[in-house]
């Protein structure tokens, strides 16, 4: 009853807190997008007040009714102070590094003001991760980096990024959950295969040229007259097996394909994560590789832009439903 | 694993600041086994913080705590329900929370005690200096609360100190409507109270020595303003206590006056303020106008109150006694502030005496003070008038007697002693052995004992002290009723028409007991007036912050048109909300003039300046464009303007420190 009752609670206040502050890439805090409630430890002072209270009351006592009355007046005088502490704030948000799903995902954000002054105590985080302390000592604008869970492939929305302070006497919470509209970029979780199999299924799909490469070893061939001493392979003519040399293969341009189809019988994600472990294997050497889904194939290169280029590719393709946001309870559109 | 909370070191430093504060006030009253070990708390805090000592374990906590409850058991052993007990108990607990802070939740605690323990300080003590003192504390303790969730320890250690001290500051406004409109409920259970402190001021029975003892203080017992002129000195007998039992040594209430005052009531004994009237009332006649005064009692531990007769109290909780005494329901253990009517003239019982009070009041010990009582019947006979009588007997006094505080001691029958050898004495030797002699000549008569005269301050109110204690005797003549017939007016009457220093002037003893009193230093002229102003703000601090209970249903009835809920609630939501509302201006000032206002303030200027040049900046051109084409026209204006334009850009995109837009202004005003 009390779980149903906190989930209608949450859903209405949800809805509630989307109209008054919409999603925007830079937001200003203000009366409309600042929340405030007495924390535990206020609750705490109150009860500190009611005991004062009725010690005042029982003894008749006017200076301990005066003291009351002083420690009332300092709660309701924070309320101002820890408004002002976060009002008149900006934040935007800058990028987020893309990331490996299954990693740490990075939020870089902007905390501007207008004014020179104190921002103190205050902390920012994605519902369930870890919250990030920072303070603005009069100066113009800090940057903030916010670390969480990335938690899958493709365009991640965190939701709402609280920022809240209980500057000055933690009484008070001040809060605010903002969307900043953050479209994190994740790359499918990596799986990675060893460097043959890569190399086999690449090969059987590319252009590969049977001449004298010297590369890849392909099979022994007779010895010939004139073959070099170098491909000779002693071993087998130690063995007394006879003469042979070592033939080895190169791709006429070095070419590797990472191609969707090199995974039958794999569900998609698990493709994608293969493909995705192949590519960060092959873009460790100086070969040049290309990519080959359904529908999109990008011609084989090797760069640093090349392969960001691969990776958004890995991590769009057939982009999961945005169905998984519905668990995300600050994005659902208004009634 | 948690990764353990370490309290931050300005926050630490403003608990430990906070702390010896708070325990420094309550040392007068701990037993001083938890003064050391709140310094141990200390130390040891101190310590951990440095890494020097570990955390204590939990046998280590537990046996402190152990220590401290068996402390407490032998110190206060059977009587451990007591203000003080209480205190120390908390204290205790205080001290052992800062030990033990693990994590911030507990640091939340030790402050929370922190401001508990400091208002406790007032059930002590509600002076302004201490009141002042606990605010100081509140300074400390609230700066810790602020070092706790500051974020940036790199700060200036006093950064939190000053939050505090606006926070507070900001707050008394809203705090001082408060404590006016909230409205007080009196007590709604009955509270542990100061077991240790003595009573003070007149007690409830006299011997001789009690009075001149008395006269050795120069402690305050009350002080009173009246509506109007403050009567004649010689008018002024606060009556507090009526004696009529004699047991050749002591006067003491008689045997149906001593009862137990909570709430008693039966048998029609007292008459409550806001009450119906009792029948006995209508003994007295009221003549003419009463005098309407407020009293602002000293804590005596006592109930009884002092009242000019014939009184009628106008404050709850005081009720008049039969014999017209005001009483309180409680021991006056804070400073108690009550109004009164009197009417100076009165009869009471003119007519007649009942029998029962006609016996108390004639009651003598028997085979005490032969000689006296062989004398009172000897003028009995030759005085058939009472009045004559008294007259006699005062002209006795009159003769020979000497007005001194340092009387010779009294043997078994002391008023034959007195009145026959000593012939020196201090007013309860005199109204004793009048009384004795009226009562052994057959007129009742009965001892009454208060306060006589008092120092009248120059802003209008008398401060009666505890040197002005004084006894005399109330005889009841047929046709008058009680009157009053002070035996010490024939002795002394500058006792009576000045006060007790004319009338000691240089003797020895008086004021023995109060070596530093200012009271000494009267005829030091401004160190009187310091006196004088002292005891005025005391006296303003006794009655508007005090007692303000007494005067607040008055007072709000006045300002609110009436005393209701609603007027109450909308008072304090007018009044609180405009408070709020100016603080709010003031707090969010900042949003109305920024950094950026200044700057394009600056720049607009320059365009101004420009455009008296001949060069107006056209709608919707960038600085940066402007700039260009003035460059363009004006070459000699070029390199200024571009630099001005280079750090407008600056300023306005980058971060830049404050100091360049002084440098901008600057070269704004230098372009011509």
């Amino acid at each position: 009853m009390v779980e149903r009752f906190g989930k209608f609670f949450r859903y209405h206040f949800s809805h509630w807190v989307y109209g008054r502050i919409p999603p925007s890439r830079s937001i200003a805090l203000n009366n409309r997008s600042l929340f405030i409630f007495p924390s535990k430890a206020g609750f705490g002072f109150l009860l500190l007040v009611l005991i004062c209270w009725l010690m005042a009351t029982n003894y008749e006592n006017n200076v301990v009714f005066a003291i009351t009355c002083l420690l009332i007046s300092v709660f309701v005088i924070t309320i101002l102070h820890s408004f002002s502490n976060l009002s008149g704030l900006k934040l935007s948000f800058v990028r987020a590094t893309p990331a490996f799903a299954g990693e740490q995902l990075v939020v870089e954000l902007v905390l501007h003001q207008e004014q020179s002054r104190y921002r103190e105590s205050l902390s920012l985080s994605f519902l369930g991760e870890e919250a990030v302390a920072t303070t603005l000592h009069d100066q113009e604008y800090i940057h903030v980096k916010v670390p969480l869970y990335a938690p899958r492939r493709g365009i991640y929305n965190p939701g709402r990024l609280t920022l809240e302070s209980a500057y000055p006497l933690g009484l008070l919470r001040v809060w605010s959950k903002l969307d900043l509209d953050i479209g994190c970029l994740i790359y499918p979780q990596p799986i990675f295969t060893s460097s043959e199999t890569v190399n086999a299924h690449s090969r059987g799909n590319g252009p590969l040229q049977m001449g004298d490469g010297s590369e890849d070893f392909v099979g022994l061939n007779n010895y010939q007259q004139g073959d070099s001493l170098k491909k000779i392979a002693w071993k087998q003519y130690a063995k007394e097996q006879g003469m042979y040399t070592k033939h080895y293969a190169d791709y006429q341009d070095e070419r590797i394909w990472l191609d969707w189809n090199d995974f039958p019988g794999l569900d998609r994600e698990t493709r994608l994560s293969r493909l995705c472990g192949s590519l960060l294997q092959v873009s460790a050497t100086d070969k040049a590789y290309g990519l080959r889904l359904p529908g999109i194939e990008i011609l084989p290169d090797n760069n640093e832009e090349h392969r960001l280029k691969i990776l958004r590719e890995l991590a769009l393709f057939e982009e999961p439903s945005r169905g998984d946001e519905e668990e995300q309870p600050f994005r659902k559109k208004p009634l | 694993m948690i990764p353990s909370w370490q309290i931050n070191r300005h926050a630490l430093i403003w608990l430990l600041l906070a702390f010896v504060a708070v325990i420094f006030i309550h040392s007068a009253h701990l037993p001083h086994w938890i003064i050391v070990a709140a310094l141990v708390a200390i130390i040891c805090r101190v310590q951990r913080y440095r890494g020097a000592w570990p955390t204590p374990n939990r046998w280590i906590k537990l046996s402190l705590l152990a220590l401290c409850l068996a402390g407490l058991f032998l110190e206060y052993g059977s009587h451990l329900i007591g203000l003080e007990p209480m205190v120390a108990l908390l204290v205790s607990t205080y001290a052992l929370k800062l030990l033990e802070m693990e994590h911030r939740r507990d640091a939340l605690l030790v402050v929370f005690l922190a401001f508990f323990v400091a208002a406790v300080q007032a059930l002590f003590d509600q002076s302004i200096g201490n009141a002042a003192y606990i605010l100081g504390c509140f300074l400390l303790v609230t700066a810790a609360l602020v070092g706790l969730h500051q974020g940036d320890t790199k700060i200036q250690p006093l950064r939190p100190l000053m939050k505090a001290a606006v926070l507070l500051l900001q707050a008394i406004p809203l705090m001082m409507l408060l404590f006016i409109i909230m409205p007080r409920l009196g007590s709604l259970w009955a509270v542990p109270i100061q077991s240790h402190s003595a009573k003070t001021g007149v007690t409830d029975t006299m011997t001789p020595g009690d009075f001149s003892r008395l006269g050795r203080s120069a402690d305050l017992a009350f002080r009173v303003s009246f509506d109007g002129a403050i009567p004649r000195q010689h008018k002024l007998y606060w009556r507090g206590l009526v004696l009529s039992n004699f047991d050749g040594r002591q006067w003491s209430r008689s045997a149906p006056d001593d009862f137990n005052y909570g709430g008693f009531d039966k048998g029609g004994i007292l008459q409550w303020f806001g009450r119906q009237t009792q029948p006995w009332d209508s003994l007295i006649e009221r003549l003419g106008q009463p005098l309407h005064y407020s009293v602002v009692m000293e804590p005596s531990q006592q109930p009884w109150l002092y009242s000019l007769p014939t009184p009628l109290p106008k404050s709850t909780g005081i009720a008049l006694t039969r014999d017209f005494r005001l009483l309180s329901s409680t021991s006056v253990t804070t400073k108690k502030q009550y109004e009164v009517d009197s009417w100076l003239d009165y009869k009471i019982a003119a007519n007649d005496v009942s029998d029962y009070r006609r016996a108390t009041e004639l009651q003598i010990p028997r085979g005490y003070n032969p000689r006296t009582v062989e004398l009172a019947q000897r003028w009995r006979r030759q005085n058939s008038n009472d009045k004559a009588l008294v007259r006699k007997v005062l002209g006795l006094y009159n003769e020979k007697f000497v007005y001194t505080l340092q009387p010779p001691l009294l043997g078994k029958h002391s008023v034959d002693e007195f009145l026959f050898e000593t012939q020196r004495g201090f007013c309860e030797h005199f109204s004793s052995s009048f009384v004795f002699f009226m009562r052994a000549a057959g007129v009742p008569a009965r001892v009454v004992a208060g306060y006589q005269g008092g120092e009248r301050h120059p802003d209008n109110y008398l401060l009666v002290r505890q040197y002005d204690a004084h006894a005399w005797a109330e005889v009841w003549l047929a046709g008058e009723g009680w009157v009053r017939v002070d035996p010490t007016a024939a002795v002394a009457p500058e006792r009576i028409e000045a006060n007790l220093e004319e009338a000691l002037r240089d003797k020895e003893g008086f004021l023995a007991d109060s070596p530093l009193s200012l009271m000494r230093f009267r005829h030091i002229n401004w160190l009187n007036n310091i006196r004088l102003q002292l005891d005025s703000l005391n006296y303003s601090w006794a009655r508007w912050v005090l007692g303000y209970d007494a005067i607040q249903e008055n007072l709000l009835e006045k300002w609110l048109g009436s005393y209701s809920p609603l007027r109450i609630a909308l008072a304090l939501l007018i009044g609180g909300g405009g408070m709020l509302g100016l603080l709010a201006l003031w707090q969010l000032r900042h949003r109305f003039s920024s950094k950026h206002d200044e700057l394009d303030r600056a720049f607009l200027q320059l365009c101004k300046k420009l455009a008296k040049a001949g060069i107006p900046r056209i709608s919707g051109e960038g600085p940066r464009a402007y700039a260009q084409r003035v460059a363009e026209q004006r070459p000699d204006l070029a390199r200024e303007v571009k630099a001005i334009n280079s750090v407008y850009e600056h300023m306005r995109y980058g971060n830049e420190s404050q100091e360049r837009l002084k440098v901008l202004k600057w070269a704004i005003r230098r372009v011509k």
